[in-house]
């Protein structure tokens, strides 16, 4: 008897505990900026535990019936919320709003719990046992949760798994102390019922976390989905495995973390020893901040302009820790300027010309974005280059798409410039192709590589030069605006390729 | 980058997934159908206004009764009316340091290639496409050089045009049997005897481009005036296309259809309406060539012919004067006099000129001259063109979103998505599409009265059912219909009116120093002709100061 109480607020502190750690870590999961979120998530619901601890004063009658009624709406509550958070991310309006708010609540909720226990026991066990027996217990469950959340609860478990069992448990309690209370309780039968309704629906939520993540997502992804946002240009979806974490746009991938050094590596190194001058850097896309990092690898370079169509980009791997991590803060340098615009249309504009210009749109898979591998859009950034500049053009890959891969090619020859193609693998990716390319002869014109690479050096590049038969040199048309063959080609070999 | 997306999709995620859809799916209808029983007005939403060439003062002149002008001014030449074929006019006497004025009815330039603009995008109010010019035709390839558009030669002498000016891909979808196909000749679901009849069609428009007269002219050319006289060819003016189809064993649906959409959209009115000679030349008279674009290919613009016509317009800005009308236009020996009511002033002004140009139809132009026979056989067709402001232009299933996107069989000629000139991947927030209809359910005078008479509701009604065939939901997505109702939208070459009399009569104004430029006297209403009547009207001035 005595021993099943105190497992009750054991567990109770523990469910506690972790509806806090899910809420935060959500929190700096969806909104970024962990520490800011952490702390203000733990205040913010230590804060509603007090409101509830207050509000316990007013349970006068019939305590053992709230507070099991109690337990079943935390279970309830605490169990669906990183469900609903989850869910609600893309259709809220305000989705700190909800967020706070549920915080809110199950803090309200947790905060009555203990309070109303010991009134419950307070006739039963002599007061100065019962609090340190209570708050023993307590604490102990806290400890618990905080070993187990991070090391097997969200790995094993994921955050809509761990919230939903927790809540289990909370109702559990709540059934447990129903059977053993029998006698004292009023409407045990209606609260057995409810109990039983609340128990099945977690668990049914608990077994369908991945669909409905996948839901909320719109679109399966491979490992769990830590961020979604959309923006007015696209969709940015982060995911993240154990040692993994990975950038789709749209649906396709960006990067791995485990293996973008290869594919950023390659990117910006070979245009780095072509280009003559590197003083002035242009990139466009890009706007995870990779290549910027392995630009400022270079202290001769003195200002790098990187031009990416959506703020939420160059926001997020600014401020988010994990990703700010990966690109070396690199989007916080001084000598680096963000303008937030559409390519073309700068070009168009832009009065300034680089020594260096990578370009790292997205793949042709659409009108829209075909557009910006056309020759007109060649033509135009020829305007912001001196006669030795030097670009780099990312080109998807030639083994899946070779036509895809030479059309880009082809097209900057038909504007003019000399080119060197070439790839390399990267894992996630696949054969990933580049398009170098000059309005002047291309030569090599510096051998000192930035220390510290861990893929390209100046003996790899003749060999990723070489393009074997199956990804060798196609017939292929020019890509223009009135044509879009490109993105015709890419359709018809990726579109072959995923059947 | 693409990568892999994902998988892992075991068979109850799918399972789930398309479970949770049918849920969704029957949620969304439930909440549809009690949408439409609380709000059965599906239109009550949708804002905008009609706009219209100044009908009511236009029609001021047949009303006569103006009082005497009191202010008198001088010039050497003017040109009455702004439209391409006025402009033209002008941007000649220019080039050649000659004073003149352009009168102009409207607030704005332009006439039929006009534009309009909102908060999201300019829009074209009437014209908005130029097919590649024939190389022929030097004059209109040294405008676009002039305008930049067309940038030089390859080594073959054919024109390269700017990019960003010839249409993007991908140019024309059509909805056939519940699903866009790409291009305008009808192909999806069409059975293979009227897809051969349509290839033998346009393998017989093929050689009719190439083919001469006797006098060793195009028996087809852009100008019309360049076209072969051989009575072989000309002949084909007595009969419509619709008999000429007949004649020549085409009778599939399709093809038919198709020719009625062609001779609508370039005429206003269906192949039984349109002669067959004036239906061929919609084929064989643009021979057009170029290095760097498809021959079918055209040029145009967000603000569709709009763009060619704020070129002209900048060798007129100081020149034009706009809500003109003019009213009566005397010859008084060797000079002109041209009466004009200013419709802001409220006042009649008098110019007196040297030369005249009378840049302005048939219709008006017979009624400014003194005992000008009525010119009974200058049919005009009724038009009306919509600048729709959506949401977001629904994709439908099939071939993706086109610049040009008709419907088989509709009633109008669907939507210009001219937005997609754009070279931006930022689409505006709200995006506009150009709707067409062609008036030509009833002749031209009932048409005409019945486009006049309906009110703004009736046309959003109209113009959303209309667009809902091929985009069920679109009604929801519609904020704004503004309407451009062309009264006298387009001469329209019914069988006969090329080779009659009466046209080659009415070049001529009957006085040494009066001339008249509009694209109706070549009985085909295109940029090109209006372009050939301005410059040679220019042309006549020149040559008569020379002399
Ligand atoms: C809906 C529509 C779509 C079209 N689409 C195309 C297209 O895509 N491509 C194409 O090549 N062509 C198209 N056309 C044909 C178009 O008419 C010609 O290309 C060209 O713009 C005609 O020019 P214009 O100068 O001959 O005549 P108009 O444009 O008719 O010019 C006549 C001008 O005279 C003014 N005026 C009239 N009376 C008076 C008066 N009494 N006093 C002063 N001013 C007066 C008018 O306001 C007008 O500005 C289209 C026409 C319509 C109606």
């Amino acid at each position: 008897m005595e021993a099943l109480l105190f497992f009750s607020v054991f567990v109770i502190a523990t469910c506690g505990l972790i509806y806090e750690l899910v809420a935060g870590t959500l929190a700096s999961y969806l909104l970024g900026d962990s520490v800011t979120q952490f702390s203000t998530i733990i205040g913010a619901y230590l804060f509603a535990m007090g409101i509830g601890a207050w509000l316990s004063r007013f349970f006068k009658k019939e305590l053992l019936s709230w507070f099991i009624q109690l337990e079943i709406l935390v279970g309830l509550i605490g169990g669906i919320s990183s469900a609903a958070l989850f869910l609600l991310f893309e259709h809220a309006l305000s989705f700190r709003l909800i967020l706070y708010m549920l915080v809110g609540l199950t803090g309200i909720l947790v905060g009555l719990e203990l309070p109303l226990l010991m009134n419950i026991l307070k006739n039963r066990y002599e007061f100065r046992d019962l609090v340190s027996r209570v708050f023993t217990f307590d604490y102990i469950g806290a400890l618990l949760a905080s070993i187990v959340f991070p090391l097997l609860l969200v790995p094993y478990l994921g955050l809509i798994r761990t919230s939903c069992f927790f809540g289990i448990l909370n109702v559990l309690v709540a059934m447990i102390v129903l059977v053993k209370f029998r006698s004292e309780i009023k409407w045990a039968a209606y609260l057995k019922i409810k109990a039983v309704a609340v128990i099945l629906f977690l668990s049914g939520i608990f077994f369908w976390a991945n669909e409905i993540m996948t839901f909320s997502e719109g679109m399966a992804f491979r490992d769990p989905v830590i961020f979604t946002h959309s923006s007015p240009y696209q969709r940015i979806v982060l995911t993240r495995s154990k040692s993994d974490l990975r950038l789709y746009l749209n649906g396709n991938l960006q990067f791995s973390s485990a293996d973008e050094y290869r594919y950023h590596e390659a990117l910006v190194h070979p245009v780095m020893m072509y280009g003559g001058s590197r003083r002035k850097i242009l990139i466009l896309g890009g706007g995870d901040g990779m290549a910027a990092r392995e630009l400022l690898k270079y202290p001769e370079i003195e200002h790098i302009t990187l031009v990416d169509l959506d703020p939420s980009m160059t926001r997020l791997f600014k401020e988010n820790t994990l990703l700010t991590k990966l690109n070396s803060n690199s989007l916080l340098s001084p000598k680096l300027t963000i303008v937030n615009a559409d390519a073309f249309q700068w070009l168009k504009e832009n009065k300034e010309t680089f020594n260096i210009a990578i370009i790292d749109f997205p793949d042709p898979g659409n009108y829209a974005v075909g557009k910006l591998y056309t020759t007109a859009f060649y033509r135009q950034l020829r305007h912001s280059l001196n006669d030795s500049s030097v670009i780099v053009v990312q080109s998807t890959s030639p083994y899946v798409a070779p036509k895809a891969f030479w059309c880009v090619n082809t097209t900057l020859l038909t504007c003019g410039y000399k080119t060197i193609p070439y790839h390399t693998y990267v894992p996630s990716f696949g054969e990933w192709g580049y398009v170098m390319a000059s309005p002047a002869a291309l030569y090599q014109q510096h051998d000192q590589l930035p220390e510290g690479l861990r893929y390209f050096a100046a003996g790899v590049f003749p060999q990723m030069r070489l393009f074997t038969a199956d990804m060798d040199k196609r017939a292929v048309r020019p890509n223009q605006l009135n044509n879009q063959v490109l993105v015709q080609y890419f359709e018809d070999e990726w579109g072959k390729y995923q059947e | 980058m693409n990568g892999e997306n994902t998988r892992s999709n075991t068979l109850t995620r799918k399972d789930f997934l398309r479970y949770m859809a049918l849920i969704a799916g029957g949620s969304i209808t439930v909440g549809q159908y009690v949408a439409c029983q609380n709000k059965t007005d599906r239109y009550a939403h949708i804002t905008g206004k009609i706009n219209g060439a100044s009908a009511a003062i236009g029609h001021r002149i047949r009303e006569g009764s103006f009082p005497v002008p009191e202010v008198t001014t001088y010039t050497d030449t003017l040109i009455v009316g702004s439209g391409i074929a006025g402009l033209a006019a002008a941007r000649k006497l220019q080039q050649q340091g000659i004073d003149f004025k352009v009168l102009e009815l409207e607030p704005t330039p332009g006439g039929n290639a006009g534009f309009g603009k909102n908060a999201y995008a300019a829009y074209p109010l009437g014209a908005h496409y130029l097919p590649l010019p024939n190389l022929q035709h030097t004059a209109l390839l040294e405008l676009l050089e002039e305008a930049g558009m067309l940038t030089g030669y390859d080594a073959a002498g054919l024109p390269i045009y700017r990019e960003t000016d010839l249409c993007f891909d991908p140019e024309e979808r059509l909805f056939i049997h519940d699903r866009w196909q790409e291009g305008l000749v009808p192909q999806f679901g069409v059975q293979a005897a009227a897809l051969s009849e349509i290839q033998r069609f346009l393998a017989e428009m093929e050689r009719l481009r190439q083919v001469k007269g006797a006098d060793q002219l195009f028996a087809f050319d852009i100008p019309v005036a360049n076209s072969s006289a051989d009575p072989v060819y000309t002949a084909l003016d007595q009969i419509s296309m619709r008999t000429w189809l007949e004649q020549k064993g085409y009778h599939s649906e399709e093809l038919h259809w198709y020719l009625d959409y062609c001779c609508r959209d370039d005429y206003g009115a269906d192949a039984a309406a349109i002669s067959a000679w004036a239906g061929i030349h919609y084929f064989a008279g643009r021979k057009g060539k170029a290095a760097n674009a498809e021959s079918s290919q055209v040029l145009t613009w967000p603000e569709g012919n709009g763009r060619l016509m704020q070129h002209l317009l900048q060798f007129s800005k100081e020149s034009l004067l706009p809500n003109s009308l003019v009213y009566q236009v005397t010859p008084a020996g060797d000079k002109v006099q041209v009466d004009y009511l200013d419709v802001h002033q409220g006042i009649t002004k008098r110019i007196v000129a040297d030369h005249c140009i009378l840049a302005v139809p048939q219709f008006v132009g017979r009624r400014l001259l003194p005992a000008r026979p009525p010119a009974a056989n200058f049919v005009y067709s009724p038009w009306l063109v919509a600048n729709i402001t959506l949401d977001n232009i629904p994709a439908g299933s099939g071939y993706p979103l086109c610049w040009d996107n008709v419907v088989y069989k509709g009633r109008s000629l669907g939507y210009v998505n001219a937005q997609q000139q754009n070279i931006s991947q930022i689409s505006p927030d709200k995006q506009v599409i150009t709707w067409y209809l062609p008036l030509d359910h009833l002749d031209p005078v009932n048409s005409r009265k019945y486009a006049l008479g309906l009110d703004h509701a009736h046309w959003v009604k109209l113009i959303a059912d209309d667009l809902a065939i091929a985009h069920r939901h679109i009604h929801a997505l519609i904020r704004r219909i503004d309407v451009q109702v062309w009264g006298h939208g387009m001469i329209r070459p019914h069988p006969g009116f090329l080779t009659s009399q009466e046209r080659h009569a009415v070049q001529q104004s009957g006085h040494s120093n009066i001339f008249f430029a509009h694209s109706d006297l070549s009985g085909i209403s295109i940029f090109e002709e209006a372009f050939y009547h301005g410059n040679k009207a220019a042309e006549n001035v020149i040559a008569r100061r020379r002399s």
